[in-house]
């Protein structure tokens, strides 16, 4: 099935509970899709806004940001931060014209393997009906 | 400058775990030329101890000075690794990991998929460990003293291992005396020790230890600064008694013009005292307190020709000039072990707490039974026409606890073996009564619980499953509507006394503390501690713990053991006399900074402040980032709008690059 | 028109006059056809020359933050003295958003606030009534816009030129001013935003297109950044190389990332002065895109910036129960 679309999705995971999570989907031996690939921070209110708007810049067709749920962040309010960016920027994108499946947003628990494998579920298959970001991708140049 | 990195990347099999679904040959082999690759292994357990030699050796013969490890979670390995490379002379955060197990190996089943995404994971932590930066953690002097908050068994405890390990210890306590809830119970379940007899001792201790000092009916009004160094400030409230002149002798209260006319606070109401008062006869400090509100002198300015108090005071103790003291010290850990409130029963309106005086809570019941309270011992009750000494005796139990209506879905714990401790007094005090228990549960989980529970069964008290609906009266009679669930049967129960098994709830004026300290609740309202399981006593801050019921309800035994283990925790910085500093904090670049403030706002830790800097000439506002409170979250980064404030080592010029490095292999 | 010109330059001459104030900004007079041009008024002759019309349509509140703090000579004293500036209500909002932000000080400035009818596109206004060189003048008038040029008088209707942003303003009198100039106007009906209306009405792929458009006229010449009261960064992100955010490539890609960026750092910041769509020499309709953000902001979460100078920033707090109907 070589013509099958396969988006690449980029996910900015908090330490303290998403990437738990993600690694607990991985001790559980989880199967998800594997067009996901996750970046590190130590707190979803790290993730500036801009960042999903870079990563589909540079060649993401998707883009995950997933936090602890409200109440639980390590680091106490950070996610409340991030709930407030990334919704006005989810807004902003869509008004721009950019497909509203291309960006998820998530509560995932360090206790919630099953849920982020639903959220990875959910969020390629949304990259994939959404097909490939053309958009304002920054074109590669090959001198 | 830097030097130019040079970068070993080791790929981990991890057994088969990895290997088995990621070609790690040829992630290896791919990563090997990728731009400043100098060395690109594979080992079987990188973490095993020649895995950790492999990378040391190489570092020594290739010069390496960043190292990139694709294996497990960071969250399991990374300590392992930063060790590792440190002791072969890298600074041990030049080390970035790329998860291919759990994110990678374990969740994908296709070995080409599992390939394919091992290597960009790789390329992107090659992306970001060329841009890492050396970070030195350091450390700061911490100051050998502890606050403790509140003077109950938790805070009393918590002070005695404090001050016996040599510590210097501030206990503040809210009201006139040391001893908290503890001290208004009668026995103790189950093994029925007198709770003053085993309390008063550890009250005096307190009190004279020559490490502590006690500072009673006092609050504290302020704390800024940070693990090791707490900067407190207090307020010891106005006596009106010469502390150092009162003997306690108590004839001042015997003199009282307004003498017994006030609810005592200790015998929950039952009793009364005067407006100047010992809270209870075995209160520590034995010092009287004017209560200002109810004293004719203080609240109405004129109390009869002079005060009689300040007449009969052969010691001259009596001070209405009296003025609220701030105190000011510094301490380095603080313990807040404020404890709970009974749950009040006038929330559940069905039982009509607020309507029948035989209606009473199991405090008011502890005051009742117990030999100092307000009847010395008799078990007398007012059943609205007369003074009875109760046949029918009913106690039930969760109330206020378990109960969603109420917004307190928790267990409190201590309902089930105190109601059980009271049938129990009652049992001998009353021997002919016909006592019962109504309950949903029973929880006698504890030592000696069960065996206890046993006993009080044994003892003619009968246990019935039921929750009662509704209490009313009917003649002289009240009686308890409820069904009996075991056999379905509603009934009707006449009976004379009725105590309600209140459960426990945080202390109506916790927000004060929880502002103070910034603190977070936990669902149930009680305060949250770091972890659940294995950070129990510690708060999200470092340097405050939790001690006893404010963190949730406990019996004293369990509260003993955490005022303990507060304790153990809190003496770590004051006995190391420093404290570590995260290394991974975030820095103000203050040629760019604008001044807007938003990371001020945004820092949940107060870590950052504004302060003028002199630029060019010009006086400019900027940040500046306190390292020994921030934590490294970085919501103050997401929200600087100049890109000025940034988390050491998830920078966003070393976030882009990853980003681009898992977005060009697409 | 309540407020006359003698009262306003007889208060710009009193404001300059003081010992504490070191100049004030206001309009006067540009050199042909429909210009105003930003007056440094610094003493009464300046004074005699300021203005307040249908045409003042820029939002002086930029020259607070857009002057560059010198090097100061060793020895020299900085000039502590305040800044007076002349603002219409929705330039007054920028002034408080400024003091939110701690972009300005409360007394660092003396806002001197002109209670606006509504300006005048001049875009509109010159392609119905072409501009010479000759100089004009223009009032109010009743409910329109009286036209004077060479000596002759043109009524012109207040819908066939008022400017986009007056016809959506809810604050036409100033929020926050020291010195009141005239008589409040009555805030008047505001139009549905039908610009932003019509770009929700698309789908996504039209709206992509759309925006495709626009992007791909911009120039990157920056000016919308300039002139905004609420982008004073000395050191923009979005021109910085390390990190490159944004490459200095002037294409699709990069035009579209600048634009997202900057829209993006006006959320909940943007107090609709429409000064960078005047701008904009590509006619890029940037109002469209804050517009849309704000009105986000206003419905989804409560909160309009520029109206309380002791609000907290939006973008650095939050609410608990914030909007989370999007997330997974």
């Amino acid at each position: 099935m070589s013509a099958e679309f396969n988006p690449n999705i980029v996910a900015f995971l908090c330490n303290w509970c998403s990437y738990a999570g993600a690694d607990l989907a991985g001790t559980s031996r989880v199967n998800y899709p594997s067009n996901i690939q996750i970046i590190r921070v130590m707190c979803s209110g790290r993730v500036n806004p801009l960042y999903v708007m870079n990563a589909l810049q540079q060649g993401a067709d998707g883009v995950l940001v997933s936090g602890c749920h409200p109440g639980d962040c390590h680091y106490m309010e950070g996610n409340f931060f991030a709930r407030r960016r990334l919704g006005m920027l989810k807004d902003l994108m869509e008004f721009v014209g950019v497909d509203p499946k291309r960006f998820h947003m998530s509560w995932v628990s360090a206790s919630e393997g099953h849920k982020w494998k639903e959220v990875v579920e959910k969020t390629v298959e949304d990259a994939k009906e959404a097909g490939p970001f053309e958009g304002f991708r920054r074109r590669q140049i090959d001198w | 400058m830097t030097e130019k990195p040079k970068v070993g990347v080791y790929v981990c099999h991890c057994g088969i775990n990895i290997s088995s679904t990621v070609d790690v040959e040829a992630v290896a082999e791919f990563a090997g030329k990728l731009p400043d690759v100098k060395v690109a292994k594979t080992y079987s357990y990188m973490c095993s101890d020649p895995g950790q030699t492999l990378i040391k050796k190489d570092i020594e013969e290739h010069g390496l000075n960043r190292v990139v490890v694709a294996s497990c979670s960071p969250r399991m390995h990374e300590p392992t690794f930063r060790k590792a490379i440190s002791e072969a002379g890298v600074n041990p955060y030049f080390l970035e990991m790329a998860n291919i197990r759990e994110q990678c190996s374990w969740v994908h089943e296709e070995i080409e998929e599992g390939t394919a995404k091992a290597k960009k994971l790789v390329s992107a932590s090659l992306a970001k460990v060329r841009l890492l930066e050396a970070l030195e953690t350091t450390e700061v002097d911490a100051e050998p003293a502890a606050l403790i908050i509140g003077a109950g068994i938790a805070g009393i405890q918590a002070a005695l291992d404090i001050a016996d390990a040599g510590f210097k210890v501030y206990l503040v306590e809210k009201t006139p005396s040391v001893g908290g809830r503890m001290a208004q119970l009668d026995k103790t379940f189950p093994t029925l020790d007198c709770s003053a007899c085993i309390l008063t001792p550890k009250m005096v201790d307190a009190a004279s230890h020559p490490n502590i000092e006690l500072l009673t009916y006092s609050e504290v009004e302020e704390v800024t600064g940070f693990i090791g160094n707490f900067d407190v400030k207090v307020r010891k409230k106005a006596r009106y008694v010469d502390f150092d002149k009162c003997t306690g002798c108590g004839d001042c209260a015997a003199e009282c013009r307004v003498k017994d006319r006030f609810p005592s606070e200790f015998d929950q109401g039952m009793g009364k005292r005067s407006a100047i008062y010992l809270p209870f006869p075995q209160a520590v400090p034995a010092k009287y307190t004017i209560d200002a509100e109810n004293c004719l002198y203080l609240s109405k300015g004129k109390c009869g020709k002079s005060p009689k108090c300040q007449d009969v005071c052969g010691a001259g103790a009596i001070n209405f000039d009296q003025e609220d003291e701030m105190v000011e010290f510094k301490v380095g850990a603080i313990i807040v072990a404020t404890g709970f409130d009974p749950f009040d029963a006038s929330r559940k309106p069905e039982y009509g707490y607020d309507d029948y005086p035989n209606v009473i809570t199991g405090m008011e019941m502890e005051r009742l039974v117990s030999a100092s309270g307000p009847t010395g011992g008799k078990i007398k009750v007012n059943n609205g026409e007369e003074e009875i000494e109760p046949k029918e005796v009913a106690l039930i139990k969760c109330v206020g606890s378990r109960d969603a209506s109420v917004g307190n879905e928790y267990c409190s714990r201590v309902c089930c073996m105190y109601v059980a401790k009271q049938a129990h007094l009652l049992r001998d005090k009353l021997p002919d009564a016909n006592i019962r228990i109504y309950y949903m549960d029973v929880r006698a989980f504890g030592k000696g619980f069960e065996e206890f529970y046993d006993r009080v069964r044994r003892e003619n008290v009968r246990y019935i499953r039921g929750n009662p609906s509704e209490i009313f009266k009917r003649g002289n009679k009240l009686v308890v509507k409820v069904e009996d669930t075991l056999n379905s049967r509603p009934l009707e129960d006449e009976v004379d006394l009725v105590v309600l098994g209140v459960g426990l709830e945080p202390r109506a004026d916790m927000r004060e503390i929880m502002e103070l300290l910034r603190l977070s609740q936990s669902p149930d309202k009680f305060f949250l501690e770091a972890h659940p399981k294995l950070r129990p006593v510690d708060t999200a801050t470092d340097g405050i713990f939790l001690a006893g019921c404010a963190q949730g309800p406990k019996d004293i035994p369990d509260t003993v053991a955490q005022a303990k283990g507060a304790a153990a925790s809190a003496m770590i910085p004051l006995a190391r006399g420093k404290v570590t500093i995260n290394a991974q904090v975030a820095i103000v670049n203050e040629a760019t900074c604008r001044g807007c403030g938003y990371c001020v706002n945004i820092c949940p830790y107060t870590a950052i402040e504004m302060i003028t800097i002199n630029r060019f000439g010009n006086e400019v506002e900027v940040a500046r980032v306190n390292e020994a409170l921030c934590k490294g979250c970085g919501s103050c980064s997401a929200g600087c709008f100049s890109d000025s404030i940034q988390p050491k080592s998830f920078r966003d010029s070393q976030i882009l690059p990853q980003i681009a490095a898992l977005g060009v292999m697409r | 028109m309540k407020m006359d010109l003698e009262q306003l330059r007889k208060t710009a001459a009193e404001v300059v006059a003081r010992d504490d104030v070191k100049y004030l900004v206001g309009w006067k007079q540009g050199t042909y056809g429909y210009r105003v041009a930003p007056g440094f008024v610094e003493d009464a002759a300046g004074a005699a020359e300021l203005i307040f019309s249908p045409l003042c349509t820029a939002n002086l509140a930029t020259y607070l933050t857009l002057v560059e703090e010198l090097p100061i000579p060793r020895g020299q004293e900085p000039d502590d003295r305040k800044v007076a500036v002349m603002v219409k209500g929705c330039d007054s909002r920028a002034v408080t958003q400024l003091i939110v932000e701690k972009g300005i000080k409360k007394d660092e400035v003396v806002v001197i606030g002109c209670p606006c009818p509504g300006v005048v596109d001049p875009n509109l206004l010159a392609e119905k009534y072409p501009e010479t060189e000759d100089q004009v003048e223009m009032k109010w008038n009743g409910e329109g816009f009286l036209l004077l040029r060479g000596g002759e008088e043109t009524k012109i209707a207040r819908d066939e030129v008022l400017a986009e942003k007056c016809r959506l303003c809810r604050y036409p009198n100033p929020v926050y001013s020291d010195i009141m100039l005239g008589d409040p106007v009555e805030p008047w009906e505001t139009d549905e935003d039908k610009g932003v209306e019509e770009v929700e009405g698309k789908d996504v792929e039209e709206r992509a297109e759309y925006w495709a458009e626009q992007f791909d006229k911009c120039v990157r010449c920056y000016s919308c950044r300039n002139v905004c009261p609420l982008c004073y960064c000395q050191d923009c992100v979005l021109d910085r190389l390390n990190p490159t955010w944004v490459n200095r490539a002037v294409n699709f890609s990069e035009n579209t990332a600048f634009n997202i960026a900057r829209a993006f750092h006006l959320g909940g910041r943007c107090i609709e002065c429409g000064e960078c769509e005047r701008v904009c020499p590509a006619n890029i309709p940037l109002g469209k895109i804050n517009r849309k953000l704000a009105r986000e902001v206003r419905d989804k979460y409560g909160f309009e910036p520029g109206v309380d100078p002791d609000a907290e920033p939006f973008q650095a707090s939050f609410k608990p129960d914030d909007p989370e109907e999007f997330i997974l």
